[in-house]
C-alpha cells in the first residue's frame, strides 16, 4: 500500500454542524475511533432495561459505531453503484453493503432501546480517484475494514452491558469476514494474525483523526 | 448429530431471521451453568482448538490441496496452533490446569479435497458460534479481548474456506450481517463425532509443547461428552501430542 492510512490521510469527514463534529471527537476521546461496533434491530425492550448502570458509556460506543457504520454504508453503496466490479467479485462484495446498512439501522435502534439519541449520518467527502477503479475501490475497503476491526477489538473491554457485548461482537466478526474478503480479492493475506489487532484509543485517532473534518 | 451432518455443514443451517433471533435471546440459549469460570471458557475453547488444529494437521498432510488453496490452509494451520498456545499459556498463567488434547478421529474427512475442506468450514463456522455464545460469561476484560480476538480469526477462517470452496456469498461466505452463538450444548453435540473414547491408562507418552509431564488417561469415563464438558478433563496437564495422533487409527465412524 503505498500510503498506510485510510484514504491517504485525507479528511473525510464532514459534519452537518459543528456539534456533531464535537460529539464525534468527544466519542473520539473516550472510547476511540472505529468501533464496528453492536447491532441490531436486536436490542428488545427487556434487554435495555437489563442495561447496566454505565449505559452512558455504551451509548456512546454504539453512536461511535453508528458514525463508522454510516460511513461504511455510504462508502459500498457508492463504489458498487459504480458497476466496478463484475461475477464473483460483485457477488462477494455485495453483501458487505447489505451488511453495513443493516449494520446502520441495528445500531441506530440500539441507541434509541438504550435511550440515547442516535448521531445524524456524517456528510461524507471522498478523495478523488476513491472509486476510479476497481482496485482503488478494494483498496479502500479493505483499509476500512481492518481498521474497523482493529480499532472495534479495542473497544471490547470498555463495553459494559453485556446484551451489547454479545451484539458488538456479531457485528465484529462479520467485520471480520470482510475484511478477510476483501483481502483475498486484493490477493493479500486474509489472516495477517493470529489474533485479531486491537488498536488503543491513541493509535486508532492517530489513524482516523485526519479523516475529521476541523 | 452425526459426523455425516456435520461433514455436510448442517449444523450451519442457520438463517438469518434465525440468528436474528438467536441474538436477542442470547443469554437465554446460554444456560447459566454453561461455564462457572475463565478458566472454564478457555478449556472449553482450548479443546475446540486443539481439536482443529489437529484437524489441519492431518487435512494438511493428507496432500489434497495445493498452491494458494495449501498456502491458506497451513496459515490456518499454524494460526489454531497459535491458539492453543495462547490459551493454554493463559490457564497456565491463571493458575489453571489446561485440559489434555483430545483423542481424534476425523473419519471419511481427509477423502477428498471438498470433504476435507466441507469440514473445514464446518468447524471453523462452529468455532465462530462457540466463542460468541461463551463470551458472556468471560469475567476478566483481558481474556474477553484475546478471546474476541481469536473469534475474528475464526471468522476470517470460515469466510475465505467458503470461498474456496465456492459457495454462495450470502448463507457460505458470510451467514448474514451478524454472527450467531451457539450454545456449548450444541457446539459438544457437533464435534462429539471427532473425539474419540480414550484408552484404559494408557500412557501417552511425553508432550512435545507445553508441560512436558506424562499425561495419563484414566480410563473410559472420562470423555468430552461423557463428562459433561472441557474443563473437566484437565488432568495431567500435558498434551499428549504423540498418542493422540496416534489414537486416531481405531475407532473410526
Amino acid at each position: 500500500m503505498d500510503d498506510p492510512r485510510i484514504f491517504q490521510g485525507k479528511p473525510v469527514l464532514q459534519f452537518r454542524t459543528e456539534t456533531s463534529r464535537r460529539n464525534f471527537l468527544k466519542y473520539a476521546g473516550l472510547v476511540g475511533v472505529g468501533a464496528s461496533f453492536v447491532a441490531g434491530g436486536v436490542f428488545t425492550a427487556p434487554m435495555a432495561a437489563a442495561a447496566s448502570a454505565d449505559q452512558g458509556g455504551d451509548i456512546d460506543i454504539l453512536n461511535y459505531a453508528l458514525t463508522l457504520e454510516y460511513l461504511e454504508a455510504d462508502f459500498y453503496a457508492m463504489g458498487l453503484a459504480k458497476g466496478l466490479l463484475a461475477d464473483r467479485e460483485l457477488e462477494l462484495v455485495t453483501p458487505i453493503g447489505d451488511h453495513e446498512k443493516q449494520h446502520v439501522a441495528g445500531v441506530t435502534a440500539a441507541v434509541k432501546a438504550f435511550g440515547g439519541t442516535p448521531v445524524e449520518k456524517p456528510k461524507i467527502k471522498y478523495p478523488d480517484g476513491t472509486f476510479a477503479s476497481r482496485d482503488s475501490f478494494l483498496k479502500t475497503a479493505s483499509m476500512f475494514e481492518e481498521l474497523g476491526v482493529t480499532a472495534y477489538h479495542g473497544q471490547v473491554p470498555l463495553i459494559s452491558s453485556v446484551d451489547v457485548l454479545a451484539a458488538a461482537a456479531s457485528i465484529a466478526g462479520v467485520e471480520s469476514r470482510h475484511a478477510a474478503v476483501v483481502d483475498y480479492l486484493l490477493g493479500k493475506n486474509p489472516f495477517p494474525n493470529p489474533i485479531e489487532l486491537h488498536a488503543s484509543m491513541d493509535q486508532v485517532l492517530a489513524v482516523a483523526g485526519p479523516l475529521i473534518v476541523k | 448429530m452425526s459426523r455425516l451432518d456435520f461433514l455436510r455443514g448442517q449444523v450451519n443451517e442457520v438463517s438469518s431471521p434465525l440468528a436474528f433471533s438467536a441474538l436477542s435471546n442470547r443469554w437465554k440459549l446460554a444456560k447459566a451453568d454453561d461455564f462457572d469460570s475463565d478458566l472454564d471458557v478457555l478449556n472449553y475453547a482450548l479443546t475446540l482448538e486443539y481439536l482443529e488444529a489437529e484437524f489441519y494437521v492431518q487435512g494438511n498432510a493428507a496432500g489434497l490441496v495445493k498452491d494458494d488453496e495449501k498456502s491458506f490452509l497451513d496459515t490456518i494451520q499454524s494460526d489454531e496452533q497459535f491458539h492453543v498456545k495462547a490459551l493454554t499459556d493463559t490457564i497456565v498463567k491463571l493458575g489453571g490446569t489446561p485440559v489434555e488434547k483430545p483423542w481424534v478421529d476425523f473419519g471419511t474427512a481427509f477423502d477428498s479435497r471438498k470433504s476435507y475442506l466441507t469440514t473445514s468450514h464446518t468447524f471453523e463456522n462452529v468455532g465462530v458460534g462457540a466463542y460468541l455464545g461463551a463470551a458472556g460469561f468471560i469475567k476478566d476484560k483481558a481474556i474477553l479481548q484475546a478471546a474476541a480476538g481469536i473469534f475474528g480469526v475464526e471468522a476470517r477462517h470460515a469466510a475465505i474456506v467458503g470461498i474456496l470452496l465456492g459457495l454462495p456469498a450470502e448463507g457460505g461466505v458470510y451467514m448474514s450481517a451478524y454472527e450467531t452463538p451457539i450454545a456449548k450444548e450444541d457446539v459438544l453435540k457437533a464435534v462429539a463425532p471427532f473425539i474419540t473414547k480414550q484408552m484404559d491408562g494408557t500412557p501417552t507418552g511425553p508432550a512435545d509443547t507445553g508441560g512436558g509431564s506424562t499425561a495419563i488417561h484414566k480410563g473410559d469415563d472420562t470423555g468430552l461428552l461423557v463428562a459433561g464438558g472441557a474443563a473437566v478433563l484437565g488432568a495431567a496437564g500435558a498434551l499428549a501430542y504423540a498418542a493422540n495422533r496416534k489414537s486416531t487409527a481405531d475407532d473410526s465412524q
